[in-house]
């Protein structure tokens, strides 16, 4: 899933593993949960008139493989002026002490900043954390909010490498690296919410059960529609068939459904039932119980 | 250019006289909509997506249902808008009282940090992650009892359900308490005459607010690009690439026929219903050692009686009146919260079941539907 369209840019690796001043392996990807980014964007909101674009720090953990998962952010507070840059260093450490116990396993991995510009105060801000997360690299999330004219919304990362005969902490090269949206399945429903919300459904919330059945069906309707119109030009001749596509359909629709044969249909009929009596016999209980609590004996 | 970063934000440069503040009239609009002192009563609650991104992920996280947080916003004309919230650690020491202190230490330097990158560090409540919808409990009823005096309006509980998301629908309730139920806690009072004065069930604990979800323009910019999908006719299309770089891919998992989730929705009610039953026990055997004292008490006051009667009709002076209930304890009353809290459990317990069911139903008929074309 990436996060941005793709561009040109080669993921150059430039870490070989032991020839490298710090040790660990060098980060090779980034997955960011939306949590992250949505406190990026609520960040960016609040800026001050002042701000160009704001900083922050991103937590997450990091796995052997050099792959790094971004969980959660929060806001550091920086001024940029022409003269310097100023990060407020003590803000940071206390909020990463207040994170940290909440969510003892989430490290400090990076930092974001919005915007997709590049320049020596980057350097500088990520020299700084690479000291924090030191012996590690940081990584550097730039967010796109698409709120600038000409860029669309997008993110990418970045890690850091010095460069120059005599390495000075305000020159160094950013290296793109992959970048990834990621979050658990059970996550999902909240991310399809927010969704339907931002496209302007006026549907009442909580949604029942049965409504979002509905729409999901209606989508599977939907694709049958494609593939059967797809499979039609085909066998019209119109289209040459893909035998990929082939072997996924016949994979997909010759999934077996003997299971559901008419005797163990029935049983599990049978039992969704009673669980459904069982049920409602329950909470109509619970409600004459917790009435005749309020009867005065006599 | 600077060669170094700056360890600090510069000292504003020579802070100007500060002048006295103007107060702008409020403008009549807005005059309305403007209370200080709480009147306007809340008739619905806002989320943003943030705060609803942020606990979906602390509740699954977090172990069990013990993800609790506090809820951070504004209310403006009747409607609650809750534009941030954080986590609350779950143990932070090992005895209570450090971690009481522990606790109010991290909530007032998470608010202070808040407010210094201009987030609102209004607390308006909380948040508690649940399963199968059962959420009723003493502690989290406590602890809004306790904040009732403390925040405006009373300040609200915001519970989310990890199963219902997990099967595809993002679940939020909000509720606050009620006026019947806070006089009854205020007096500390929860008796059967207690009860059936404030008229109180288990329904009648909380009574649940609207929710409005709200994503700001920016937020919804960006998911929309996220789950863009590239413009595709339906006709004469090649499936395989309309599965163009989409970060947010359509999802199915609420057509799974799954139904692990019964079996565990079942022991809950049959833990809950033992834990009623023995509730029930306690309070009968209470009632009935009550009633055996007050028995014993009153054949005490009426043999007393009998005996001044006696001794008057002997001509002698009759025995004081002893105060009885000095001699016999009768026990309070007991409390029946916690079977009402029971009680309420089954009942959302039940409720999630019947639910559960009867969407499987649906699904079983339309698999069947599939397997038989």
């Amino acid at each position: 899933m990436p996060l941005a369209h793709a561009s040109s840019a080669v993921h150059a690796q430039n870490a070989t593993p032991g020839f490298l001043a710090n040790p660990g392996r060098a980060p090779t990807s980034v997955t960011v949960h939306p949590v992250a980014l949505f406190t990026i964007l609520d960040h960016y909101l609040r800026r001050t008139d002042a701000q160009e674009r704001v900083i922050g720090t991103l937590l997450g953990t990091r796995a052997d493989t050099g792959e790094i998962e971004v969980k959660s952010a929060f806001a550091v507070l920086h001024s940029e002026t022409a003269e310097q840059v100023a990060v407020d260093m003590e803000y940071h450490h206390a909020m990463y002490e207040l994170h940290h116990k909440v969510n003892p396993k989430e490290v400090i991995v990076g930092w974001y900043s919005t915007g997709s510009n590049l320049n020596t105060y980057s350097a500088l801000i990520q020299n700084f954390y690479s000291q924090e997360t030191a012996p590690h690299q940081a990584v550097h999330l730039a967010l796109n909010t698409g709120a600038e004219g000409g860029e669309g919304a997008g993110v990418k990362a970045y890690i850091s490498s010095p460069v120059g005969v005599s390495p000075k902490p305000e020159n160094c090269v950013f290296t793109p690296i992959p970048c990834e949206l990621t979050f658990k399945e059970a996550e999902r429903s909240g991310l399809d919410l927010l969704t339907s919300v931002a496209q302007g459904s006026t549907d009442p919330y909580p949604a029942a059960d049965l409504d979002i059945l509905e729409r999901a069906l209606d989508t599977v309707s939907n694709m049958l529609d494609r593939v059967l119109s797809y499979v039609r030009s085909v066998l019209a001749g119109e289209v040459k068939g893909d035998a990929a596509v082939g072997r996924y359909l016949m994979n997909t629709f010759g999934a077996s459904t003997e299971d559901l044969d008419k005797g163990s249909f029935n049983a599990s009929l049978q039992d969704t039932l009673m669980v459904s009596y069982l049920a409602n016999l329950v909470r109509s209980q619970a409600q004459v119980s917790s009435r005749l609590a309020l009867t005065r004996a006599s | 250019m600077a060669a170094a970063i700056a360890a600090s934000l510069p000292a504003p440069q020579a802070a100007p006289t500060p002048a006295a503040p103007t107060y702008e009239a409020i403008p009549a609009s807005m005059s309305k909509a403007i209370d200080l002192e709480a009147d306007i009563p809340l008739t619905s609650v806002q989320l943003d997506g943030m705060v609803v991104s942020k606990i979906i992920k602390h509740a699954r996280e977090a172990q069990g249902t013990s993800a609790h947080g506090m809820l951070l916003g504004l209310d403006l004309d009747g409607t609650l808008e809750v534009s941030n919230c954080f986590p609350l650690p779950h143990h932070l020491g090992d005895d209570e009282d450090k971690s009481a202190k522990g606790l109010a230490r991290y909530q007032t330097s998470m608010l202070r940090s808040l407010k210094e990158v201009q987030a609102d560090d209004n607390v308006v409540g909380f948040y508690q992650a649940m399963s199968l919808g059962s959420f009723y409990n003493q502690s989290l009823v406590d602890t809004q009892a306790i904040q009732q005096e403390r925040l405006r309006h009373g300040g609200i509980i915001l519970v989310h359900d990890i199963t219902r998301t997990a099967r595809g629908n993002a679940s939020f309730r909000a509720f606050r308490l009620t006026r019947a139920f806070l006089d009854a806690y205020k007096r500390n009072n929860f008796s059967a005459d207690s009860l059936i004065s404030h008229r109180l069930t288990f329904s009648s604990i909380l009574e649940e607010i609207p929710i409005k979800i709200r994503t700001n323009p920016l937020l919804g910019a960006f998911l929309e690009t996220l789950s863009e999908q590239s413009p595709f006719p339906v006709s004469n299309s090649h499936p395989a690439s309309s599965q163009a770089s989409v970060a947010l891919p359509p999802s199915f998992s609420v057509l799974n026929l799954g139904t692990s989730s019964v079996t565990k929705n079942l022991e809950q009610i049959i833990e809950a219903m033992d834990a009623y039953k023995t509730e029930e026990g306690n309070i009968a055997y209470n009632q009935r050692q009550i009633a055996r004292e007050k028995t014993k008490a009153d054949a005490y006051v009426v043999k007393r009686k009998e005996d001044n009667a006696v001794r008057v009709s002997q001509g002698l002076a009759p025995l004081p009146e002893e105060d009885i209930s000095r001699l016999f304890r009768i026990p309070p009353e007991p409390s029946r919260l916690e079977s009402m809290m029971l009680l309420g459990r089954i009942d959302s317990y039940s409720k999630t079941l019947e639910e559960t069911s009867s969407a499987g139903l649906v699904k079983m008929y339309a698999a069947r539907g599939t397997a038989n074309v």
